[in-house]
């Protein structure tokens, strides 16, 4: 069986959900603890994905990204490539996919501190970052490992917008989800055989282990 | 003591943010083909020949025809296109995208195809066909999806010709390209179907299929068309003459392919 | 004004109305006391740099923490304070040293670790410093508290409401380690209070607050005898407050007179009262005298009254009494009395009694209309 397309589609989950820590703990963050002019628009946005099909994300972004004019002419005039039909698009398209699924569990789980603690720690002396670091993430790691994992486990099995903004190119776009699809219409069921158990054995290694960590985390700070 | 898994968690992280972006470097050198879905079988027979006999890879992604050309369109990285009509390559022709007019290097065959164990008699009149239809022994019938594969509108064109476009309608399932159609045969989600001859001879499907080929003049010739895009490298150039050349023909006929 | 003095200037009108000026020298205890929603939080939290009034001036050992006109705010990481909240607000996640250490971050390890160490020895809390937060008694935690605030070396101690969460037995024991503290302490500290009996038990001085001003400043026990209206006798929990007539106030005798229900009552001289205007006045049971029962009233000359004791309760060594002095309209007065006395008097429901109102004892304020308790 061809390895390639697991690799990739592990290359691609473990990016998106890497880029996702920081821009999830920014946004989650921001959100748990500022009100803003406009944050109930904001935060519908970033909920959108969890209603919209892909295929409709996956439109928008063929529209943008097109060559033929706009952002996506000035990225091919500038870099020489679009955000479509390579390894890079797909990142960006699973990053927007994932925001609610990384946001929303971060942003649950700073605001479930205690004002009065980041108050504390500041009397402390601890500039914002500071807090951050100490205080912050330690005590909100566990629902950060949580929206990692969902990310992760969700990028995994990612399809709709792979398939339309990615290409099914081998070792570029086709991840194992679009080789198994690809397996069965053209009749090589043993593949798609070997290559759906391998995702399946591998995203219950994954969950199991994190639950695990995550248990174990708990366990020594309850 | 704060959350023990926090700093060397960071660490790794990076280390493998900063490994995993690294472009596939091997990517760049191989060239990109896209090909149309019922060309699968006789493309990678004829892939390997290539590779035994100049040691180079080649990349295949697989399609129906109008869903590549819209990606081609779309700015899709691809060096090398085989379509299943010529129309599209003229499309994309017009829009600078190709370095010619392509050259039409074979003529596809459809073919009616229905499970090993049904009922339904085979014919080249679809009179059997029609039968089960009458009879109600037709649940559903499988063509690719007419809008953006040549050979379902081939299967489009050939229905209407024997006056079964309008009963066959109904009981449709339009595979998003020809393999997807002849798998929803095979897999009995369809009790029978119209698809491509180059694909019926592949294993899978001979051996749990019966097939019946449709006469070429009951539609408008599937001309496959071959055709170098814009930014066609070395060795996409080097494959597009080596699918001209007598070995190339050779699998190409033996999937049933015609000579144009 | 001496170096180590704090000075605090904030005005605000909308969500939480503020307009205060206050000031606490170097070793004070300054005690903000007042309702729920008077403001008092809203002022440690602005003197920390936690809350940024509307227009502020903040000066602390010659630090300016806040200066509105000049658009300057100095945030709460950078001012040297330290906050002792209401709930302790202990980091979970790191044991008691750590907790109190944060302050130490720039200091070499071994130092931090010493320094806090001898901090909580300081609150009692030696052996304790592998433990975790939620391991550890109400009072405990609140200790570890005061040594973490205690860590920074702050310019000025701040104190919310530090015993409100725990049990009154601790409570006790915790006044008293706060007030062998302090001794050793030479910032100003502020004490956010609701507890009047706190106020006086710990504080040098009080500031009386209400919707966001201070009524009154001084020690305890002055503004508990010597409240400047009848808002305020009411906020320091004054139970004998009523309304009367100035009659006249004499020179001489350095009396003035009023006529109170129809009873002539001698009161100390305050002249600033004018004539046939109407007052409010109040009394503090320390300053009611019981008449002895069978024994001939001698010295319960001033201001005698009679009355019959509708209300009897005995706690925690006294007697509280509710007197129902004889006259058409009920009035009530309340005194409270040890309860040795109260039991060789006989003191109990339905008997009669003499008291005496000692005319220094009653305090005059501006008239203003009092809403009748039950």
């Amino acid at each position: 069986m061809d390895w390639t397309a697991l690799v990739l589609s592990i290359k691609l989950s473990l990016t998106t959900t890497l880029l996702l820590l920081p821009i999830g703990i920014v946004f989650g963050r921001w959100l748990a603890y500022k009100q803003f002019f406009g944050k109930a628009l904001l935060q519908t946005f970033l909920a959108l994905p969890l209603v919209l099909p892909p295929t409709v994300l996956g439109y928008y972004l063929l529209v943008a990204f097109s060559p033929n004019k706009g952002l996506g002419l000035w990225l091919l005039q500038t870099f020489g490539s679009t955000l479509i039909f390579n390894f890079k698009g797909l990142v960006l398209a699973s990053i927007i996919f994932n925001l609610p699924f990384a946001i929303q569990p971060m942003q649950r789980a700073f605001a479930a501190i205690p004002r009065a603690i980041r108050e504390a720690a500041a009397c402390c002396g601890m500039g914002p970052l500071q807090v951050l670091w100490k205080i912050e993430l330690p005590l909100a790691w566990p629902g950060i490992i949580s929206a990692l994992v969902i990310s992760f486990a969700h990028t995994l099995g990612e399809f709709g917008i792979v398939l339309m903004v990615g290409g099914s190119i081998p070792g570029e776009t086709q991840t194992i989800a679009i080789a198994i699809y690809d397996s069965v219409q053209t009749f090589d069921n043993p593949s798609a055989a070997i290559m759906s158990f391998s995702l399946l054995l591998f995203s219950l290694i994954t969950i199991s282990l994190t639950f695990w960590l995550s248990a174990r985390y708990e366990q020594t700070h309850d | 003591m704060y959350n023990p898994y926090l700093k060397p968690g960071l660490k790794l992280s990076f280390i493998v943010l900063i490994l995993f972006c690294s472009p596939l470097s091997w990517a760049d050198r191989v060239p990109l083909v896209a090909a149309a879905a019922s060309v699968k079988f006789a493309l990678q027979d004829i892939a390997e020949a290539f590779h035994r006999d100049t040691g180079k890879e080649i990349r295949i992604s697989y399609a129906s025809s109008g869903n590549l050309t819209r990606q081609i369109q779309q700015g899709a990285p691809f060096e090398l296109f085989l379509s299943a009509n010529h129309a599209y390559v003229e499309q994309l022709y017009q829009q600078q995208l190709t370095r010619d007019h392509g050259v039409i290097y074979a003529l596809g065959r459809l073919v009616l195809l229905t499970p090993n164990e049904s009922s339904l008699a085979l014919d080249g009149q679809l009179n059997g066909l029609a039968q089960a239809i009458q009879q109600g022994r037709l649940q559903r019938f499988a063509i690719a999806n007419p809008k953006h594969a040549p050979y379902g509108r081939a299967a489009r064109e050939v229905l209407r010709q024997q006056g079964l476009w309008k009963l066959l309608k109904p009981h449709l399932v339009l595979g998003e390209n020809v393999a997807q159609a002849a798998q929803f045969v095979t897999s009995g989600a369809a009790q029978a179907g119209l698809s491509a001859y180059s694909l019926a001879l592949a294993p899978a499907l001979k051996n749990t299929c019966r097939i019946q080929l449709i006469p070429a003049s009951r539609h408008q010739p599937l001309q496959q068309t071959l055709v170098l895009l814009h930014n066609a490298g070395d060795s996409a150039r080097l494959f597009f003459i080596y699918l001209q050349q007598d070995k190339a023909r050779a699998i190409l006929a033996h999937y049933g392919y015609m000579r144009p | 004004m001496t170096e180590a003095a704090i000075n605090i200037k904030l005005q605000q009108r909308q969500s939480i109305p503020l307009s205060v000026q206050l000031q606490c020298q170097a070793g004070e205890l300054l005690a903000l006391v007042g309702p729920s929603g008077s403001g008092k939080t809203t002022i440690l939290r602005a003197i920390a740099g936690l809350y940024q009034a509307d227009y502020g001036v903040i000066v602390c050992a010659n630090e300016i923490w806040q200066n509105s006109p000049d658009k300057l705010f100095v945030p709460a990481h950078r001012r040297h304070v330290g906050l002792v909240f209401q709930n302790y607000a202990l980091f979970p996640h790191m044991t008691v040293l750590d907790n109190v250490r944060q302050s130490l971050a720039d200091v070499p390890k071994q130092q931090s670790k010493t320094t806090a160490l001898m901090l909580l020895k300081q609150v009692h809390l030696q052996g304790l410093e592998s433990r975790y937060p939620k391991t550890l008694s109400g009072g405990q935690q609140q200790r570890v508290a005061v040594a973490r605030a205690l860590s920074r070396q702050p310019k000025v101690l701040l104190l919310d409401e530090p015993f409100s969460a725990v049990d009154q037995v601790t409570r006790r024991k915790l006044y008293r380690e706060l007030l062998t503290l302090r001794q050793s302490l030479a910032m100003p500290m502020l004490l956010v209070t609701h507890d009047l009996e706190e106020s006086s038990l710990l504080a040098d001085r009080m500031a009386l607050l209400h919707k966001g001003e201070i009524l009154q400043t001084g020690t305890p026990e002055f503004v508990a005898a010597h409240p400047n209206s009848a808002t305020v006798a009411r906020l320091m929990d004054q139970q004998n407050l009523f309304t009367a007539l100035v009659l006249a106030h004499h020179e001489q005798t350095k009396k003035t007179y009023l006529r109170w229900q129809g009873i002539k009552l001698e009161a100390a001289f305050q002249p600033q009262f004018p004539v046939n205007e109407r007052v409010c006045w109040m009394i503090q049971s320390s300053d009611i005298l019981l008449h002895r029962r069978g024994r001939p009233s001698k010295g319960d000359r001033e201001n005698p009254l009679q009355g019959r004791i509708i209300e009897y309760m005995e706690s925690n060594g006294l007697a509280n009494i509710r007197v129902q002095v004889n006259c058409a309209l009920k009035i009530d007065i309340s005194i409270h009395v040890p309860l040795h006395v109260a039991r060789r008097n006989r003191l109990g429901l339905h008997e009669d009694i003499g008291i005496s109102l000692l005319s220094n004892g009653i305090h005059l304020m501006p008239f203003q209309i009092l809403r009748r308790d039950t």
